[in-house]
């Protein structure tokens, strides 16, 4: 579906601004809002750049530069903090060869922090796109990753 | 009035209106609460927190800005706990902000830290850290810079483009500590921004600072200020000058004062560099051999007196004839009209208001009795209803249309615009009417059978206040009963359903206001449109209270005023005709001649003078502060006319298209060095105020023209200075009777002003019409069909108007760098359905053919803005003079061109 095909299936009302984000962001294959997605829906709902640009920029879920096709988000909260994410972190630049915040080469997978996942009981955490990942090691880590690989 | 309430703020008795906000309230009884995020335009935003007070019974401590006034409260300002946590908040805010400071802007954040002591380095607890957080600098704006480390995140700026400009342009990005202000995608240059600066003018910090002059700009003891109207539209904006060296460095909107209480457009901020431009005429020029030598004074002025006193002896009295100025003061334009009735001895004066509004007055005194709007600009704000006729008041009267989308963004007013072409305004309209080009009466006709016919008539507004009550109501029933909704709609190509729920909007609302512009003027049928709105006005009784009416925004900062004091070959000041004998002897009595020296017989119009001039019947003319070889319609005819003139002065700041043509160019002031009176569109009398010297030896016009009238013989006074004169206009004109220049001292006063007691008038026509009878008059008017039509040669419909950043024949407007940086250049929009049957590209250049003329390398802008077969050009360029292409076929009834409707063709 084009940008403009998608952003037509929701009324032009500024409260479905972030639905159109989500949307479009998830329709690229790359895993970002294009300027062009950000410019279309800004005219849809009738509002000014600035207006779409803060609130894509506000969101850490939404991202304006390319990524991954996945997106892997490691739990910055402080009970995995004391569970040892750091080492999770390490192993991930490792295995993938790139540092937070960046995309490997082959644009398979982008590093990210977030925000507490929720998943105290069983840290040290991490989501993949959709899916959350617990108990992490560096075994583990090496495992999940090659299932995403294949 | 709201009621009063009784409360104390530190011991101290305060009475104020209940629910008045308590920091302004605090602010209004000198009792200095810091704060930095509230501004009184602003909705509170409470971010600063620094206006933090105690209120009894009120847990801790709470924003003042943030609280309303209630009966019995006590409240403490000022206590060492609170001045502990003030202190502790800007010391926190200054760690992230970097402080230097150039004085060019007034930093209230510095005087703060000033107040607190934090500028010495050991009162601070935190260290500074703004360097860390890699703020970004934003300077892709031509008008403006953005710089994140001096930003405090008081979101002024947000809301200034927001709540008083009602774009929405700004909002922030990131979050915490790192975010910061954006406009688009973080880059102000793209983003929709127009350059207004409200957000220069309310930063508290110097973050968000103009680009213009400020090398020049110092906030020091050489530095003057000077209070003055704006020289572009009719809005009348007041205007703070900053001079430094003699030279204009700045433009601020001053804030409390009607009609824009600071706000301003981007002409009115960045559109000042002209006056001191170096194409300024600075010397009197004689056209010698061909070419134009610097002459003095005595010699021009001489030769001019000569030359037109010559003409008038040897070809008659009506053999001369001038164009008044709706650019210069009403002192001006007095004098002059009073040398062209005196001195040449006939009524040949008039300007360029018959090129955009003669329509809309000659309907509006027809019916009513008076050509001026009938509210005030404020009155839209509180409107529930707008009718915006041909009236792109976005980009023609911003600041007017500041009041509009308060209307309909806050307090949910419904906007109905009439339209050919897209106007912003439609982003805020509850409806946009389409019609096609020149169907407006079949549109109108067609709402007032709706209201007609669902009876939303209001029956004892009929009876008492239009002449021949319900008799003249069923002659105007009877003659709308075609236009049933099918006919319409075939007739305009509007869906007949939208153009009977806009009848019924404006019909059923409780104040509704018309607002009608040069779409509806600029036709052959010009009086007709008004007609109709008129009568659909009167007969559901929608004018004659406050906030209900009809109004013109005039297009040129003293277009009303020129009227106003007689600059009219039909009227003298005070729209008094020259045909009233009566008037004409206490006139004649005030001038201190015979009656009989003064004609009483009309004067040739505008387009007529210039008509006239190409049948030889008019040889001299003297044209102050017009272009008419820009301006006029037909303008190959134009040329024409005026190369048959035998002796032509014009009188003006820059050479423009029409000085080529002159004998004798006379330098004048612009509105920077003049003093006088503007009157605006809402009839209110403002004060013009010099604030630098002329360059060279340009004299204010109407000195001038008293120097040609002693020297042809005929003095026409003997002023000191502009007030002397304004109080022969006083005693001249009624509806200024009350006005004198110390009245005008703080603010400006709407006409009729009839004592020296009399408050002005802020509505029209409450309790009767200015007609002789006092009642309203219905002209009920047929549609006709255009005579110009699309034909197989000429197959499009030209439409013509303004944009934003330039103004009328760009003579000043150009010569402004900020205001180029936005629109330089001309276009021909087309929709994209011509566009692509005639194979034209975006971006093409093309020629644009009609009848009466061609222009070339016109730059095409496909755009759904204008519907299929209709085409729209701006009027600005000079190198694009669209009126080649208008037409001279004038309105019957006010003489008026018919700028919006041309038969055209494109070629590549």
């Amino acid at each position: 579906m084009s940008t403009h095909d998608i952003i037509k299936q929701f009324e032009p009302q500024q409260h479905n601004l972030l639905h159109i984000l989500h949307a479009l962001q998830d329709a690229n294959p790359a895993n970002y809002l294009t300027e062009e997605a950000l410019e279309q829906t800004a005219r849809h709902l009738g509002v000014t750049k600035s207006s779409v640009y803060g609130v894509a920029r506000y969101y850490t879920m939404f991202s304006l530069k390319p990524r991954g096709k996945f997106i892997i988000r490691v739990c910055a909260s402080a009970v995995c903090e004391l569970l040892k994410v750091n080492e999770v972190i390490e192993a991930l630049e490792e295995e993938l060869q790139i540092k937070i915040g960046e995309t490997t080469k082959d644009g398979t997978f982008t590093v990210e922090q977030s925000e507490c996942l929720g998943q105290c009981q069983e840290a040290p955490s991490m989501m993949i796109n959709d899916k959350v990942h617990n108990n992490l090691d560096r075994g583990r880590i090496r495992k999940i990753l090659q299932e995403y690989r294949s | 009035m709201s009621k009063q309430v009784k409360f104390t703020i530190d011991n101290k008795e305060i009475h104020a209106a209940e629910g008045a906000n308590l920091l302004q309230v605090a602010k209004d009884n000198d009792i200095a609460i810091p704060h930095l995020c509230y501004h009184k335009k602003l909705s509170p935003t409470g971010a600063c927190r620094l206006c933090i007070v105690k209120v009894e019974g009120q847990r801790g401590m709470v924003a003042s800005c943030a609280i309303q006034a209630k009966e019995g409260m006590q409240v403490t300002a000022f206590d060492d706990e609170l001045e502990e946590a003030r202190k502790y908040l800007l010391d926190y805010l200054l760690s992230e902000h970097n402080e230097d400071h150039d004085g060019t802007y007034d930093d209230e954040f510095r005087e703060l830290i000033f107040r607190y002591g934090l500028d010495k380095k050991e009162q601070r607890r935190f260290p500074s850290i703004w360097k860390e957080l890699n703020y970004p600098m934003d300077e892709t704006s031509p008008v403006l810079s953005y710089d994140a480390a001096k930003c405090i995140k008081c979101f002024r700026c947000i809301k200034a483009c927001d709540e008083v400009q009602g774009k929405n342009v700004l909002s922030f990005t990131n979050r915490g500590i790192t975010s910061y202000i954006i406009g688009g995608f973080d880059k102000w240059d793209e983003s929709e921004c127009d350059g207004c600066g409200e957000c220069i003018q309310l930063c508290p910090t110097g973050a968000i600072v103009e680009k213009p002059h400020r090398d020049e700009l110092r906030l020091d003891q050489k530095t003057s200020k000077v209070q003055t109207t704006c020289p572009y539209c009719g809005v009348g904006c007041q205007l703070e000058l900053m001079v430094r060296d003699g030279k204009v460095v700045r433009s601020n909107g001053v804030e409390g004062v009607s009609p824009n209480d600071g706000r301003l457009c981007i002409k009115g901020r960045f559109g000042y560099d002209y006056v001191n431009h170096p194409d300024r005429l600075t010397t009197p020029l004689i056209k010698k051999d061909g070419k134009f030598v610097e002459a003095s004074w005595e010699e021009a002025l001489d030769l001019v007196a000569r030359k037109f006193s010559e003409i008038k002896k040897h070809h008659g009295r009506k053999s001369l004839a001038g164009y008044a100025s709706a650019k210069t003061t009403n002192e001006d334009n007095y004098l002059f009209m009073k040398l062209v009735r005196m001195v040449f001895g006939n009524n040949n004066v008039d300007y360029c208001t018959r090129l955009c509004h003669a329509s809309t007055v000659t309907a509006m005194l027809r019916s009513l009795g008076d050509g001026a709007g009938s509210n005030s600009i404020e009155d839209y704000e509180t409107s529930d209803c707008m009718l915006v006729t041909g009236n792109n008041m976005i980009e023609t009267h911003p600041v007017t249309a500041t009041f509009v989308k308060h209307a309909a963004q806050r307090n949910g007013a419904k906007i109905i615009i009439i339209d050919p072409k897209w106007t912003p305004l439609v982003k805020d309209a509850h409806i946009w009417l389409q019609p096609k080009l020149g169907t407006d009466v079949a549109l109108l006709n067609g709402m007032l059978r709706v209201i007609v016919n669902e009876d939303l008539i209001d029956r004892d507004f009929i009876k008492n206040r239009v002449e021949g009550g319900m008799k003249s109501y069923d002659e105007l029933k009877t003659l709308v009963e075609k236009y049933t909704p099918d006919y319409v709609e075939e007739v305009t190509g509007v869906p007949a359903h939208l153009m009977q729920e806009a009848a019924r909007i404006y019909a059923q609302a409780r104040q509704p206001l018309i607002a009608t512009g040069m779409g509806y003027s600029q036709q052959v049928t010009g009086t007709h449109n008004v007609f109709c709105l008129i009568n659909m006005m009167l007969i559901t009784g929608q004018i004659g209270r406050d906030g209900a009416g009809l109004n013109p925004p005039r297009g040129q900062n003293n277009v009303q005023g020129v009227s106003d004091v007689g600059a009219s070959p039909f009227t003298y000041p005070g729209y008094i005709s020259v045909e009233d004998d009566e008037n004409r002897r206490k006139v004649a009595k005030i001038w201190g001649v015979h009656e009989d020296e003064l004609d009483g017989e009309k004067g040739l119009s505008t387009v007529e003078i210039m008509q006239a001039a190409y049948e030889k019947e008019i040889k001299g003319m003297y044209i102050m502060g017009e272009n008419p070889m820009l301006t006029d319609p037909n303008l190959n005819h134009t040329e024409e006319a005026i190369r048959k003139l035998d002796f032509l002065v014009v009188q003006d700041i820059f050479h423009t298209e029409t000085t080529p043509f002159a004998d004798v160019i006379l330098p004048a002031t612009a509105f920077a060095e003049s003093e006088g009176t503007y009157v605006n569109s809402d009839r209110r009398v403002l004060r013009v105020r010099k604030a630098v010297d002329p360059p060279g030896q340009a004299r204010q016009d109407w000195e001038i023209v008293a120097e040609i009238a002693r020297r042809m013989g005929k003095p026409i006074g003997n002023y000191k200075n502009e007030s002397d004169i304004w109080d022969e206009i006083a005693q001249t004109a009624p509806i200024f009777a009350g006005i004198s220049f110390n009245r005008l001292e703080h603010h400006g006063i709407q006409w009729p002003c009839p004592d020296k007691d009399h408050p002005g008038t802020a509505t029209l026509f409450k309790e009767r019409f200015n007609t002789p009878n006092g009642l309203g008059k219905l002209h009920p008017v047929d549609y006709a069909e255009q005579s110009e039509k699309a034909s197989e040669e000429y197959p499009l419909i030209l439409n013509t108007g303004r944009i934003l950043y330039q103004y009328h024949s760009s003579t000043m407007s150009r010569r402004n760098k900020a205001l180029n940086d936005f629109a330089n250049e001309s276009y021909v929009l087309i929709n994209p359905a011509d566009a692509s049957k005639q194979g034209i590209s975006d971006k093409q250049k093309v020629k644009v053919i009609s009848p009466r003329g061609k222009i070339e390398n016109i730059t095409i802008k496909i755009s759904e803005e204008v519907l299929p077969g209709e085409l729209f050009m701006p009027f600005h360029y000079a190198e694009a003079p669209v009126n080649k292409l208008t037409r001279d076929e004038l309105d019957p009834y006010s003489k008026i061109a018919p700028f919006k409707l041309s038969a055209v063709r494109i070629e590549k």
